[in-house]
């Protein structure tokens, strides 16, 4: 086989391209190790949204050893936009059900708090997708994160190159951050579950709808920046009615019938990702949390909850995710070869 | 005096409270931050009949501009620029000693563009990345610089920059066709506009009131554009059903800038505007220009 000097040329040039992906993610790109030694993981049975839906959650809680008497909590749903019929939120009974179980637990203040990313008219999408009579009824304040005053941050780890951000009070100042993401894949992310709902913090007066500047720095990257900056310290998935497809805006309802409780937000996207039947290996900013933010390894996850297993047809991905639905079905529990060859080998 | 009149001065009286003590407006009651967007919205609410608070608003305006031109999002933001620049500009239209400061506002926003308009990333959308549908020759204003294109920071930028090019024909009228035909690009397919594209994945985006509302009053010189035409018969249907005053306040500016009847509008915002439960000093200023459109549409440079 002869190369000629345009091969070279080339080929020169994709090497050079596939380095300036790549390298990014074999450089160290954190500054700290927080990853704890084991985490916790509850999947919980529900068969949709009503009104007992809290003491389904309350119940959940009660597997965890959390302390959250006299704190500020602030719960940050998923709350992107509203299209009539679509499962694209999380659901506002279980925001307020979350609410409502925190305020029993002792907590001193609970705010419910979002910018949405699609939409200028927070109110709008407050009262269209069912949110702003619920908790003006339950009496829970809400804060627009798009708009709330702006401090400004460096980053903990560096994988945009961004180095600070400005980012609202009410989350950096809160005691105890709660991610309420609603479960969905995603058409650039793979999936969106508790690591990318925090893309919603980012303040939208600021950088922008959609907050493009993520998008332009990479967005897998900028949730590993954003996650390793901003303290999530429990995790409410609605698994109740997922989304496949299409997401985060156009996929098609699907029932997963669960609600995912973690103190260890990668713990909880892995355990959510094998519960869409995907791996979280194959997860770009899973696997990169993993090795410094939280656990995905189902080794190091203590399920407490229901033994659930992934379902036997994998959700639906749009084409350039494909290769995350290849993870057989198997036992939650279990890991996928992907997984044993990281996370887990050492354990 | 009818009803909406008296609101218009509870609202003015609201908005003159919570003026902060350096003359601009935190974009939250419950923030002492000052805010460029509530503050421009607000000193155009006032105008400069209202002279002590919109005298202490300019003097914000001008304080706080960048070097470069630009104005940042709010106080303490960085120097590099923002999408509120061109809100800036209208905000200070009517001040004659703002003229130089205007100036240059109008030279940064000639020098600002999506970043789609660079070679290297027209040629990645053309190529590589297709899943949104646009035609990057078209190209407008950025959010914040080094970023795409979007409706909102290309609809105001259009808004500013036509009231410089009321002065006489200038540079400025090329980058505003270039916006116009970015923002008819990008219109949703049945009319209305999102947040930028009309179509990802294969999929029609659902137009959004608000952002839909201001892309038309940047189109007022195009009103016969069938895009124009389809997207006001949609703003038109929707803007009665709407629930929340922002959305409902930047289209009844529009309908009327269009020459659409909007008064049952202005009636259905007296009526649900809770001047108690809005923490968003922007709403208010919005609501108040909505309430007294004729002179507000005069303010953007608007003629209905």
């Amino acid at each position: 086989m002869s190369i000629n000097r345009r091969d070279l040329l080339i080929g020169t040039a994709a090497v050079a391209a596939g380095a300036s992906v790549s390298l990014p993610f074999f450089k160290l790109q954190y500054n700290t190790v927080r990853r704890p030694a084991r985490s916790r993981v509850a999947v919980l049975r529900e068969e949709s949204y009503s009104h007992g839906i809290g003491e389904t959650l309350f119940a959940g809680l009660q597997l965890f050893p959390l302390d959250v008497r006299g704190k500020n909590i602030i719960v940050k749903p998923n709350l992107v936009d509203y299209i009539a019929g679509a499962a694209i939120n999380t659901d506002p009974l279980l925001v307020v059900a979350a609410a409502e179980c925190f305020r029993r637990l002792g907590a001193k203040q609970v705010i419910v708090a979002e910018g949405p990313g699609h939409q200028r008219d927070t109110q709008l999408v407050l009262s269209e997708s069912g949110y702003a009579p619920i908790l003006r009824d339950n009496r829970i304040r809400f804060v627009d994160l798009n708009r709330d005053e702006l401090i400004q941050v460096d980053l903990r780890a560096s994988y945009t190159g961004m180095k600070r951000l400005w980012l609202p009070k009410t989350v950096m100042q809160a005691d105890f951050l709660v991610s309420m993401p609603k479960v969905k894949t995603h058409h650039w992310s793979g999936v969106t579950l508790s690591m990318k709902n925090m893309f919603g913090v980012v303040p939208g007066s600021r950088y922008g709808w959609p907050k493009n500047i993520l998008h332009w720095n990479g967005i897998q990257q900028s949730i590993l920046d954003i996650c390793a900056t901003v303290p999530v310290h429990f995790v409410i998935a609605d698994a109740v009615m997922a989304m496949e497809g299409n997401g985060p805006l156009n996929g098609t309802p699907r029932w997963l019938r669960s609600i995912v409780l973690a103190d260890d937000l990668v713990a909880a996207d892995a355990t959510c990702a094998r519960l869409m039947g995907m791996d979280p290996s194959r997860i770009v900013h899973i696997h990169e949390a993993s090795k410094f933010l939280g656990n995905s390894c189902a080794k190091l996850i203590d399920q407490v909850g229901e033994a659930v297993r992934s379902p036997g047809t994998p959700f639906q991905v749009v084409p350039e995710f494909e290769f995350l639905r290849h993870w057989p079905s198997s036992p939650w529990t279990e890991s996928s070869p992907d997984e044993l060859a990281y996370q887990c080998k050492d354990k | 005096m009818t009803t909406s009149d008296v609101l218009v001065q509870d609202l003015r009286v609201l908005l003159a409270q919570k003026q902060l003590p350096g003359g601009g407006w935190a974009a939250l009651s419950s923030s002492s931050q000052p805010a460029l967007e509530p503050t421009t919205l607000a000193c155009i609410a006032f105008g400069p009949e209202f002279q002590s608070v919109h005298d202490r608003a300019t003097q914000f305006l001008l304080r706080i501009q960048n070097s470069n031109g630009s104005w940042p999002v709010f106080l303490g933001d960085n120097q590099e620029g923002s999408w509120v620049t061109s809100l800036a500009c209208i905000a200070l239209h009517d001040r004659i000693e703002a003229i130089p400061e205007q100036l240059k506002g109008f030279a940064w926003l000639m020098d600002s563009a999506g970043e789609e308009s660079h070679w290297l990333w027209k040629w990645k959308f053309r190529t590589t990345d297709r899943h949104v549908r646009f035609d990057p020759d078209k190209f407008g204003w950025p959010w914040v610089p080094h970023t795409n294109s979007w409706v909102v920071p290309t609809a105001f930028s259009i808004l500013a920059l036509n009231r410089r090019c009321a002065c006489g024909p200038d540079a400025g009228s090329s980058r505003v066709e270039l916006g116009i035909a970015m923002l008819l690009d990008r219109a949703c397919p049945g009319g209305g506009w999102n947040a930028g594209n009309g179509v990802v994945y294969g999929v029609a985006l659902a137009p959004h009131p608000d952002d839909s509302a201001i892309a038309l009053l940047a189109l007022t010189q195009r009103r016969q554009e069938p895009t124009a035409q389809v997207s006001l018969d949609w703003l038109e249907r929707v803007a009665p059903t709407l629930s929340a005053p922002w959305s409902l306040a930047w289209s009844i500016l529009a309908l009327a800038a269009h020459g659409r009847p909007v008064e049952f509008l202005v009636q259905l915002l007296s009526s649900f505007l809770d001047l108690e439960q809005i923490e968003d000093n922007s709403t208010l200023a919005v609501a108040c220009l909505a309430l007294e459109y004729q002179r507000s549409l005069a303010a953007f440079g608007v003629t209905a």
